[in-house]
This record gives C-alpha cells, structure tokens and sequence, in this order.
C-alpha cells in the first residue's frame, strides 16, 4: 500500500509537472513569436479525429483510463482503503468491528495525557504477527527522548488493551518527527492574549 | 422491504426505517456511545431535510430474522468491548419489547472515537 501510495504522489506530481513545463515552453514561444504549429495542422488533427473511428476511440478509453488511474491513486492517498481496515471478534449477539481509524483517534487523544508531546501521528495496521502501531510524534525540547518514548510506548500498548480488550500482540514503532523548542509557543500565548483582551467600552467625553 | 406480521384485523407492516429508528435511540441510550455513525447516504438525506437518518442497516432474512448493523463512535476512555456489548443487549431489547421480531445478529462497527 505504502508503494501504491508513493507511485500515486509521483503519477499526479509527474503530470502537473507535465502541464506545468508545456504552459512554460508555449509561453516562452509565443513570447520568441515562434509557433511550433500551424493553424491548419490543429485543423487537420481535428478533422483526423472526426473521420477515424480508431483514433476516436483511443482518446475516449485514454482519457477513461486517465480518470479510472487518477481516481484509483486519489483514494490510495487519501486513505480510504485503509480506514476500512478493521478489528473484528465475534460476540454472542454478532460481530463487533472497529476500524483502524477508531484505534488512531484513540492514540491521538494520548497525547493531552502526556507531557512533553506537542503532537501525535499514530498510523494503525493489522498484520498477522498482531496490531502494528506506527508512531510519528512531534515532542517538545526539554524532554528526554528514551524516557518519554518508552512511556509512550507502555501507555499506547496498555490503552489499546484495556479500550479494545484484545490480547494480541502489539507492536509500537515511534519515530521522532521533530523536537519543537519554547520559543514558539510564547508567541502564540501572546497573540492569544492579545485576542483575549476585553476592550474597555469607551463611555464618550465629558460624561458624568 | 418491510417486515409484516398478520393480525385477526388486517396486516402491520414495519419499515426498515422504522428498526433503524429504534436501534438508533436505543445505541445512543448507552453510556460510552457518543452517537451513530454516518454515511454518505445518511448526510445527504439529511442535508435533504429527513430526520433520524443514520447510516445503521437493517436486512430482513427469508425466516424473518432481523440482522442489524450499527456504526458506532465511541466516547473517548470507555472499554469498546463493554460498550458494543451494552449496545447489543440495549438494541435487542428495544427491538424485541417494540416490535416483537426475531433477532438475528445485532452487528457492531466502531467508526471512531470522540472526546465526551
């Protein structure tokens, strides 16, 4: 899935490149008053459209097939086929399923619990060897890195086995995004109290 | 398709909607459920002015078994076992107290977790 997801991120980054560098290259040339074409040649193209059956309908299924690849990458990228994902087990009265999306908002929400984590981007799989979590965080300068990931680690693996009550395995992998250091809070607090501000009513000259 | 029983006056007929109705209120009676899920379908006809719609499925069998299946979002720090299981027993006996119909399976998709 993750190669899919990379061949989608090239396939669109390859043809707005594409669309980008003709817009280029026919800008440049009209500006030199250097037409690579005549008039007469988009005329005959177009009459070779309307007259061969076979061109015509290699443009219709090309432009389907376009349409058909484009929409297929945009749901891998968007991660549609992922969120469908679920842990399922049977119960007396049916079954209960629960997505992968679920598990992901519930790791998310780990984060206001611990300090030291600016933010959390937990990416869930379901493997044969148990449940996979891949964890990108974004922590902040002060703390200790080995200390806090293992504490992340045994709080994500322990809210996953009392919320989900499974006893499989759990995998978690964190990787450290970024370490954000104080200096970039202060300033937010500072426009925020600027916002906060109540603005004294202003009650008019010489009023008693 | 609706589901229809026959009396000594006539017939009664209950609508899928009508079931979806009743699990709905009866899976949001449950401490832990935040509320149903949504889908396309359901955020449209709602947009479209039609009340209590959710996106909970109902499919009657040739025996006239009721199969029901919910989609959840779940309050944050609530045991999902727990809750789907409460869900089930409260939807079934709603069900079953309402509209007399055999239940078959009562089927649980959690969609998400929310903050409370």
């Amino acid at each position: 899935m993750r190669l899919l997801k990379v061949l989608g991120i090239y396939f669109y980054s390859a043809v707005l490149i594409l669309i980008g560098l003709l817009l280029i290259i026919f800008s440049i040339l009209f500006s030199l008053d250097k037409i690579p074409f005549q008039l007469h040649d988009i005329n005959n193209l177009i009459v070779y459209l309307q007259n061969s059956f076979s061109a015509r309908m290699t443009l219709g299924l090309s432009g389907f097939l376009l349409i058909l690849i484009s929409f297929w990458f945009a749901e891998i990228i968007l991660g549609r086929f992922q969120r469908e994902k679920t842990i399922a087990f049977p119960t007396a009265q049916g079954e209960v399923t629960i997505a992968l999306s679920a598990v992901e908002d519930l790791i998310k929400r780990l984060a206001v619990f611990i300090p030291g984590i600016r933010e959390l981007r937990p990416d869930v799989i379901a493997s044969k060897k148990g449940i996979i979590v891949d964890l990108r965080v974004i922590l902040k300068s002060e703390v200790n890195i080995p200390e806090l990931t293992e504490k992340l680690q045994d709080i994500t693996r322990s809210k996953i086995q009392e919320v989900l009550g499974i006893e499989e395995q759990i995998i978690i992998k964190i990787h450290v995004l970024k370490i954000v250091t104080h200096e970039e809070k202060p300033n937010k607090r500072k426009d925020q109290d600027r916002d906060d501000e109540t603005p004294i009513p202003f009650g008019g000259y010489g009023r008693t | 398709m609706k589901e229809e029983s026959h009396t000594d006056l006539g017939t009664i007929k209950i609508h899928k909607e009508v079931v979806a109705s009743i699990s709905n209120v009866a899976a949001c009676e449950v401490e832990g459920v935040k509320r149903t899920g949504t889908n396309l379908k359901s955020v449209l006809m709602e947009f479209a002015g039609k009340k209590s719609s959710s996106a909970i499925k109902v499919e009657f069998d040739k025996n006239d078994e009721v199969k029901v299946e919910i989609p959840l979002i779940i309050k944050y720090g609530f045991s999902i076992p727990t809750v789907a299981a409460r869900v089930q027993e409260n939807v079934r006996n709603a069900l079953e107290k309402m509209t007399n119909l055999t239940i078959k399976d009562i089927n649980i998709s959690v969609k998400g977790i929310e903050r409370g």
